[in-house]
């Protein structure tokens, strides 16, 4: 079989995959439409004592800020405990901390990374439960009142809030934003299916008789958020979603920080995609191991695929024109009022059924975007061109990162945060 | 490890049907693809149609040398063949691209259209050139066999669709399919003894080979064209 023959069958497999996600979570969305417009209220019966972990490297700039939205927080305050745990930071992190009241301050000697810190600020946490919180996020007043009712189902280990992206100014970190709010969308239908995979380090609640259970946090691994999430599913717990419990963090704002924190995000879901590999199509681990998990991973090869097609076309369109601008000895004046056809050949070379299936991809994902705005309550704040800028932009970035990602796991190359 | 404590949950039904359904979209989504491209097909066939019409009048017209003589019946020829100059290469570069596109369904009826095609072109071709004989007509006639497997043929396609665009109705090309399973292309093949691709027959004389925008000016005795 020729070598078009191929490109059209993988390109029509990736098509058919991206179809069959987008349509899973419209009938997720429409079984549980309910849901999303009403949010039902946990009762608190008995308020548990709670202990909010916050690692901090280097925080000076931040920390503060962190603090006083904690204290802010409306629970009662004999029942809230804060713990910062300073992981050797170099800048005045330490004094900051020290200057304030009511902070218990847990002091690394030599820096040992995220999950160590959080690690042993639970073994002299009193909370049941504990709130880990990045130093550079904030929280809602309400968040506490929102998320510990859910904890009365003892099978709930761990309660997610939604995620928002603090003062997103630029394009990069607007892009962000949209995909935040898209994700509380996401992680509100994955709880739906029982299958949040990622709990956040951004004001996640956890049970502490669990994380204790399970041994805490993996130290050796790039995303502890997400393996803790796969672990206490595999101990089998359930993790719930706080759909209006808002926290906020800060994210990058260029592409170079943005670029080195998803290299670390992804390569840390694939190490653990292989870690957990035993739930991949096993029908034990429910809608997680059947749906998601390798679904989260054949969805990205799939985007991949159709962007590396949807270039390789383009590209080889603007290869043709240039030699065929050369054969008739670069005259341009003939060749753009030749345009007209050439035109017409690239494009039927390039599209027909391809193009029917990307203005259906292009309709899909801009409804399941557009109804996480809805849903998040936030408003419509890009303007037409910017909406189509981001579905476009979005795939094309996201993609080189997961494309380095997985030549970095694939090579072995050194894992470091 | 600790144990398990509990199945988890699986929607199994959820599952089905969106693989039922994003199968029935992604089916509709190829029946679009699918129709969009009968549609093409069928706008050729119907332009190919017209022409075989107009080539039927101009057969007509052709007989009317004999009674009316040259000088009353040469300007409506040339009035015809200019029409349907302009269409027929139009139609061949139509033709030629959906054949490039690899997403054809229905290979049988894109044959029989090629093949109509250049039977209407050869027919087309024999006109023009006795044409040239009774009305003193000034055009350039280039017959043009290409075949799949030629590398070049891409190029020269170009190349000829270039001084075409240029030079309007003064340059006749007749692009044939040398792969084709057609009668007539196999007797104009023996008859210039036609080997390899691409093979140009410029004005009766045959070039077994590649000619670029430079030679191709020179053969056609004709200053730079721009």
């Amino acid at each position: 079989m020729s070598l078009v023959f191929w490109t059209t069958l993988v390109n029509y497999a990736a098509w058919y995959i991206f179809v069959f996600i987008a349509v899973t979570w419209l009938i997720v969305l429409f079984i549980n439409r309910d849901e999303f417009s009403t949010i039902r209220r946990k009762r608190i019966k008995r308020f548990p004592t709670i202990s909010v972990l916050i690692p901090a490297y280097n925080e000076e700039k931040n920390i503060k800020r962190i603090v006083k939205s904690i204290f802010r927080v409306n629970y009662p305050k004999n029942l809230l405990e804060v713990i910062v745990i300073n992981d050797a930071s170099t800048d005045r992190t330490r004094e900051i901390v020290e200057a304030m009241e009511g902070v218990i301050l847990l002091n690394n000697k030599k820096n040992r990374g995220k999950a160590h810190s959080l690690n042993r600020a639970l073994k002299i946490a009193k909370g049941e439960l504990i709130a880990c919180v990045d130093a550079d996020s904030v929280v809602e007043k309400n968040i506490l009142m929102k998320m510990v009712g859910h904890f009365e189902n003892p099978k709930v280990a761990s309660v997610t809030p939604a995620l928002k992206v603090l003062r997103p100014k630029n394009f990069i970190q607007r892009i962000q934003s949209a995909e935040y709010l898209l994700n509380i969308f996401l992680r509100k239908s994955l709880e739906m299916i029982d299958s949040i995979h990622v709990t956040p380090g951004v004001f996640s609640i956890y049970r502490k008789s669990v994380l204790k259970e399970l041994g805490g946090f993996d130290e050796n691994n790039l995303t502890e958020d997400m393996e803790i999430a796969l672990r206490i599913h595999n101990a089998g717990y359930k993790i719930e979603n706080r759909l209006d419990a808002c926290s906020y963090t800060l994210c990058p704002s260029n592409l170079r920080s943005l670029f080195k924190q998803r290299l670390r995000w992804y390569r840390g879901a694939l190490q653990n995609t292989v870690k957990y590999r035993h739930m991949i199509f096993n029908r034990k681990y429910g809608n997680l191991g059947m749906f998601l998990l390798p679904f989260n991973f054949i969805s990205i090869l799939a985007v991949i695929t159709i962007f590396l097609i949807l270039i390789w076309n383009v590209f080889d369109t603007v290869k043709t024109f240039i030699w065929q601008l050369y054969l008739i000895d670069w005259n341009l004046l003939v060749f753009i009022k030749n345009f007209e056809i050439n035109w017409e050949v690239f494009f039927l070379n390039t599209f027909t059924t391809s193009f029917v299936f990307m203005v259906m991809g292009l309709i899909l994902g801009g409804y399941l975007l557009m109804k996480s705005f809805h849903i998040t309550k936030e408003k419509f704040s890009f303007n037409k061109l910017g909406y189509f800028t981001y579905l476009l932009a979005y795939p094309i970035i996201m993609m080189s990162f997961w494309l380095t990602a997985m030549m970095f796991e694939i090579f072995r190359i050194e894992r470091k945060w | 490890m600790v144990a398990m404590t509990g199945k988890k949950q699986l929607n199994a039904r959820i599952l089905i049907s969106a693989v039922i359904i994003s199968a029935l979209l992604f089916l509709s989504g190829i029946y679009v693809g699918y129709s969009i491209n009968r549609e093409k097909l069928s706008y050729i066939e119907s332009t190919i149609n017209k022409i075989t019409s107009d080539i039927q009048n101009f057969q007509l017209e052709f007989l009317f040398l004999d009674v009316l003589g040259e000088n009353a019946t040469c300007p409506l020829l040339a009035d015809t063949l200019s029409e349907i100059n302009k269409e027929s290469y139009d139609i061949g570069t139509r033709l030629t691209s959906y054949g490039k596109e690899g997403e054809i369904q229905d290979y049988n009826e894109y044959v029989k259209t090629k093949k109509e095609y250049s039977r209407l072109l050869i027919g087309y071709w024999l006109l023009a050139n006795k044409l040239k004989t009774s009305c003193k007509l000034e055009a350039n006639t280039i017959v043009y066999f290409f075949s799949k497997e030629c590398v070049t043929c891409d190029d020269q396609g170009f190349i000829l669709t270039y001084f075409k665009k240029d030079l309007g109705e003064k340059l006749l090309v007749f692009a044939l399919d040398g792969d084709l399973d057609e009668p007539s292309i196999q007797v104009l093949k023996r008859h210039y003894n036609i080997t390899s691709y691409p093979t140009l027959i410029v004005n009766g004389e045959s070039y077994g080979r590649f000619l670029s925008k430079g030679e191709l000016e020179d053969i056609l005795g004709i200053g730079r064209i721009s």
